[in-house]
């Protein structure tokens, strides 16, 4: 297999921003102090922000690799630097194949002129060729559906029309490399739905994709290796699921304790959500789960004032728009009222039949009505599943996001 | 700086290093602009779109700003410049000239600023920089040749003396366009760093208008005076080949257009590797 993609000792530093958007008069004045003084402006030898520091990593033709780290450890760098838009400080970049980047898609677009104008003209800013262009109009055209208005200005666009426009000319370039940054979760849950298909589908096409997200369970489901940068630095480079782990373990650190969720994790309405808990079903505090194992969630909520039957609702998603599970007290038509001080409420769920992945814990409360949240729905904690034996039967799934989210019994015969 | 390696490095996709420590010479940056010679067509295209969407005169806007300042120069200036060797009338010369100068003039303020128009497509997809910068100064070369079709149109009644010679305004226009997109890089990479460019410009350009033989034609400047002049001011010789070509019929002065040329030529040189010696620093500056 042919390597796609090679950093070899790359870094990236950015001037001080004594540097950025500097006036002929702050430079005319330091050169003055300059030869008056015979010593820089500032004193001492400018400092420069390194964003990556002597990167080197590996993609293979034909993988979905991720990047994945906290904000700011380089990741959109690393993606700009890739896709020829910034040019590394030091180190080299080798390249095979051509680069298409989806970072902020729609940026060119101009709103003055029509829908068909900016397709083409989009198409080629982003390097489709005329030929390419005349050829895949229509598909274009379909895949973002604004036929109906697409001889109007693009101004009397909706935002979002304006996003299915960019993305539909931009993912429609075919390269070789597909480079996404993560701002690509925009938009509404079909449209964002679009894109991962989209995405699959140039995989299976068998193009090699580089995908930068902070949706570790969308890395997981897409990706089959990864890299997790700290600091301009490679922390960690392997299996995705390795690289993942690596990074929640990271996060884990930072936060110090071990009980992952601390203090207040939501407050609204007289109440507070001091302490959100994972536990095995017999009792063990645990946040790694294996597929199909029950898992009991336990919430500590500390009441002001007497709480007349809050409605509560857990949900567990896998990053993506909506709940792949919902439990909630809404369905049952049970609540619980609760007096003023400390109270424990447990959710008990006897399976779990989740693929290997991380998945995040929602909750949210209505008040009496059941109409009107106390507490927004919000991410609370985050669990994950591993499977100690992955599936390994003569044709294993080539790609992780081939294994959809949920694990059902099944059989195969024949009739 | 990006260079196509020969490197075989795929099975069959040739292999792209990325280095960032090198300026890419002339000719490879050259070659790299080639390959997207359809892009800077684009932006062309682009530019003129929008220029002419919203504007109810649409394309008679090209006509209406030479027209304009004819007639202003014709009320106020005729009677005070002395036309001694072109004699021809004031109106011919100095349409002749304002075509050729408005061009210049336009293409290099849109010029300047396509790069800080466009600093939304530098920050997030990869071309040569110079496209937008190029695109504006050929989308204002519709308006110059709008502004010749005019020319050509009003020479009887203007008295200029139509021959032969107006088939010269073809490479002078190629000289004035090259000029005009060597100042533009240049001004535009400055630009990018240094936004006083952008408030500096306006007056420059009227500077430089008052500094070109425009108004007055160039034989109201001592003959000794001459050769300097259109050295340090390449836009001199070339808009007084234009005047004699086009209002004289008569060809224009070969030692005058030969010293504009080698500055023109000088000065998109310069202006180019400039251009291409700020350039790696653009996406992460803008």
């Amino acid at each position: 297999m042919s390597i796609a993609v090679r950093f070899e000792e790359v870094s990236k530093e950015y001037r001080p921003s004594r540097a950025r958007y500097a006036s002929v008069r702050t430079e005319l004045s330091a050169l003055l102090r300059w030869l008056v003084r015979r010593r820089r402006p500032s004193g001492g030898p400018l400092e420069r922000r390194r964003a990556l520091d002597r990167l080197s990593f590996e993609v293979q033709a034909g993988e979905a690799f991720a990047i994945i780290g906290p904000n700011g450890a380089g990741k959109t760098t690393a993606l700009k630097l890739m896709a020829r838009i910034s040019l590394p400080s030091a180190g080299r970049i080798r390249l095979c194949g051509r680069v298409g980047a989806l970072i902020e898609v729609g940026a060119g677009i101009h709103p003055e002129l029509t829908g068909r104008e900016n397709i083409w003209l989009y198409g080629r800013f982003v390097g489709m060729t005329r030929a390419a262009l005349a050829q895949r109009f229509d598909e274009i055209v379909d895949f973002c559906e604004l036929a109906y208005v697409l001889d109007e200005p693009v101004k009397t666009y909706s935002t979002g029309m304006q996003l299915r426009l960019g993305f539909a000319v931009a993912s429609h370039v075919d390269p070789d490399i597909l480079v996404v940054d993560e701002a690509l979760a925009v938009g509404d849950a079909a449209f964002q739905a679009k894109c991962s298909e989209r995405m699959a589908h140039l995989l299976r096409l068998g193009r090699t994709l580089v995908l930068v997200s902070h949706n570790l369970s969308a890395v997981e489901a897409l990706c089959a290796r990864g890299l997790l940068l700290i600091e301009g630095r490679a922390r960690s480079l392997g299996p995705v699921h390795q690289v993942v782990r690596d990074y929640i373990d990271w996060v884990d650190a930072q936060h110090h304790s071990a009980a992952r969720p601390a203090g207040a994790l939501l407050r609204g309405g007289g109440l507070v959500l001091t302490r959100l808990t994972a536990h095995a079903l017999d009792g063990d505090e645990r946040y790694v789960f294996r597929p199909g194992e029950g898992i009991e969630v336990r919430l500590t909520v500390q009441a002001e004032t007497a709480i007349r039957s809050p409605w509560f609702s857990l949900g567990v998603s896998d990053g993506r728009p909506g709940a792949l599970i919902m439990c909630s007290m809404l369905e049952r038509a049970e609540a619980f009222d609760l007096a003023p001080g400390e109270h424990q409420l447990l959710c008990r769920l006897p399976a779990l039949p989740l693929a290997p992945r991380a998945y995040e814990l929602w909750l949210s409360v209505r008040d009496a009505s059941g109409a009107v949240d106390i507490l927004d729905w919000s991410c609370v904690g985050s669990i994950r599943i591993v499977d100690p034996s992955p599936p390994s039967g003569p044709g294993a799934l080539s790609a992780p996001w081939m294994y959809g989210p949920v694990r059902v019994p099944f059989e195969w015969s024949k009739g | 700086m990006a260079a196509q390696g020969a490197v075989g490095g795929g099975a069959h996709l040739p292999e792209l290093v990325i280095e960032g420590t090198r300026s890419p010479t002339t000719r490879a940056a050259l070659a790299e602009l080639w390959l997207h010679r359809g892009l800077v067509l684009a932006f062309a295209i682009r530019d003129v779109k929008v220029k002419y969407k919203q504007a109810i005169l649409g394309v008679a806007w090209a006509v209406v700003q030479p027209l304009g300042l004819l007639v202003l120069f014709t009320l106020l200036v005729a009677r005070a410049v002395t036309i001694r060797e072109t004699d021809v009338p004031y109106p011919a010369f100095a349409l002749s000239a304002l075509i050729p100068w408005l061009f210049l003039q336009n293409a290099v303020v849109a010029g300047t600023g396509a790069l800080l128009a466009d600093s939304a497509l530098v920050r997030k997809i990869y071309f040569p920089r110079e496209a937008p910068i190029l695109g504006a100064v050929m989308a204002t070369a519709i308006e110059f040749w709008i502004g010749v079709g005019l020319y050509l149109a009003l020479a009887p009644f203007v008295g200029a003396r139509l021959g032969p010679t107006a088939i010269l305004v073809v490479p002078l226009f190629v000289l004035c366009a090259l000029l005009a997109a060597g100042v533009s890089v240049a001004l535009g990479a400055l630009n990018v760093y240094y936004r006083d460019v952008r408030y500096v410009l306006p007056f420059a350009v009227q500077l430089w208008m008052f500094a070109s033989p425009v108004v007055y034609p160039l034989s109201t400047v001592p003959p000794r005076w001459q050769v300097l002049y259109v050295t340090l001011n390449p836009a001199a010789g070339l808009l007084d080949a234009f005047g004699r070509s086009l209002a004289s019929g008569m060809p224009p002065e070969p030692m005058l257009l030969g010293l504009s040329t080698v500055t023109t030529v000088a000065v998109g040189w310069i202006g180019y590797r400039l251009f291409k010696w700020l350039e790696p620093a653009f996406a992460d500056v803008i």
